[in-house]
């Protein structure tokens, strides 16, 4: 397809089902018609709601009889150890005792996933940047066991609210709380081992959760978040510890966002490399967007898109560094 | 929010506070080896309890202005009264007799903020008095919160179905109703 044949079917695709034409162009640049075809008619139907058992305050197994028995189906999601997809049968999920008590999250599978990649252990300290509303700093602080520390950086006060309201049902107790910006973090009194960066993003994953983004981004607020995310995974990569371990993540499935990213940082800090995530869910990340030749390593980071894992789209990279690497 | 360790003077006095109405050394069980410390937001003091390995790094962080919560969240102080947390009530539930079990419906008002009335009332030790701060507990002995019971345990009894037994002071619902 040339140029302009390209633009007139991303135009005619544009009208036809409500998106701005700039994010078909570069669906078909990306994908070609079919998959941008299905990614389109996925973007219609509606995510499984999942949930994450809290062990820190139940069994996943008593949590499960309980909801069991108020109707809920429950459907462990193969490779995560509490994720569970739940049918409410038309009830809020928060509306629960269940919720209530904390013996549960609400969080996608891709948020959940993020944390499992991260594999934070009992006794580390974790630093958890835009850490609202929480469903990631307690599941770290569970999979730590309420054991060392989790370091929850957030900069919005109203999303500090819901961070804390979380922290406190789920009965995490290792947790700190400090609102900041995430690209200032050279004071912190800490290295941490690890470190999750769920940055915030142009969130264009989120179509299937939230079809008003088929038309409220544009391309140059991609290209701000793009910034933004370069600036806090920089400053992130300046305060792990040798040998420790980052997860970059966003919930955009623009390459400018992602790959784009984790190539720059990779190439300007070089004890930085991508290391690779167990290849049991979602699809490889992309080496050459657009034509454009990235660092070969980033087909170990994983992709999650709703027309190929039924899941909001998102992007994960799980990032080492080198010991020995500050001198 | 700075940081800041806690004066023992008042630390004595939310003591005596928690003690006083959910059972002596309940505090001291409850915090067991952590050390108290204290975070000022207006008006309002946040009492914390963390581990004492944390202490390097606190002073390193009482400096910084940015903290806003740390640890165990014991509870606040707001005109001169202490108010316990929800952080620490389903360990405290353990700790405690003074507490108060409702049937399912009672506990299903009281998750939406209303009270406890008579006929909600599955279970109150006879000892406990008007005033007094008590445990709200389901029939499966889940903390659901706080009340204040508006009547001497003793005379539940005499009640008629509908009186007014406990005031709600917090419950679980607050994340949903706080978070909207």
């Amino acid at each position: 397809m040339s140029k302009k044949e390209l633009r007139q079917r991303a135009k005619q695709l544009a009208k036809e089902h409500g998106y701005l034409q700039y994010m078909i162009e570069r669906y078909l640049t990306l994908w070609g018609e079919e998959d941008t075809l299905k990614f389109i008619e996925s973007c219609n139907q509606p995510i499984r709601t999942s949930i994450r058992i809290n062990t820190l305050k139940a069994s996943a197994n008593e949590v499960l009889v309980r909801l069991q028995k108020k109707g809920v189906t429950v459907e462990k999601v193969p490779w995560l150890d509490f994720g569970f997809y739940a049918d409410f049968d038309g009830s809020s999920p928060g509306a629960l005792l269940e919720h209530m008590l904390g013996l549960y999250f609400v969080q996608g599978v891709p948020s959940m996933t993020t944390v499992n990649v991260l594999n934070p252990q009992p006794g580390e300290t974790v630093l958890d940047l835009a850490a609202a509303p929480g469903g990631k700093t307690t599941h770290i602080a569970q999979m730590m066991e309420n054991t060392g520390k989790v370091i929850a950086v957030e900069q919005d006060r109203q999303r500090i609210i819901s961070l804390q309201s979380n922290i406190i049902r789920c009965g995490a107790t290792n947790t700190i709380v400090l609102r900041g910006d995430a690209r200032k973090l050279n004071n912190l009194p800490f290295e941490p081992n690890k470190i999750l960066l769920d940055a915030p993003c142009s969130g264009e994953g989120l179509i299937p959760l939230d079809p008003t983004r088929k038309t409220s981004k544009t391309m140059a607020d991609i290209r701000f978040c793009a910034t933004r995310e370069n600036e806090m995974l920089e400053a992130a990569v300046n305060v792990l510890a040798d040998g420790g371990t980052m997860v970059y993540s966003t919930c955009s499935i623009a390459p400018e966002e992602n790959e784009y990213i984790v190539d720059d940082i990779v190439r300007r800090y070089p004890e930085m490399e991508i290391v690779e995530i167990a290849p049991d869910f979602g699809a490889p990340g992309y080496i050459d967007p657009y034509s454009i030749k990235l660092n070969e390593s980033l087909k170990q980071a994983r992709r999650f898109l709703p027309h190929l894992h039924g899941t909001e789209g998102f992007f994960i990279c799980k990032m080492k560094k080198r010991e020995g690497s500050t001198t | 929010m700075t940081l800041a360790l806690v004066d023992p003077v008042e630390w004595d006095s939310i003591i005596e506070q928690i003690d006083i109405e959910f059972g002596a050394g309940v505090t001291k069980r409850l915090v067991g080896n952590l050390v108290p410390v204290t975070m000022s937001r207006g008006a309002t003091r946040i009492f914390y309890a963390i581990p004492t390995e944390w202490m390097t790094i606190v002073t390193e962080l009482a400096e910084t202005p940015n903290i806003q919560f740390i640890g165990k969240e014991l509870g606040s102080i707001e005109k001169e009264r202490f108010r316990l947390s929800l952080h620490i009530l389903s360990e405290l539930a353990h700790l405690t007799e003074s507490f108060i079990i409702v049937s399912k419906q009672g506990a299903e008002a009281f998750t939406y903020g209303r009270s406890i009335i008579k006929q909600s009332v599955l279970s109150v030790d006879s000892s406990l008095v008007r005033g007094q701060r008590v445990l709200v507990l389901n029939k499966n002995r889940e903390c659901l919160g706080i009340a204040a019971l508006s009547v001497d345990a003793s005379k539940v009894n005499r009640l008629g179905a509908e009186r007014l037994v406990a005031k709600n002071l917090v419950d679980v619902g607050w994340f949903i109703r706080r978070l909207g």
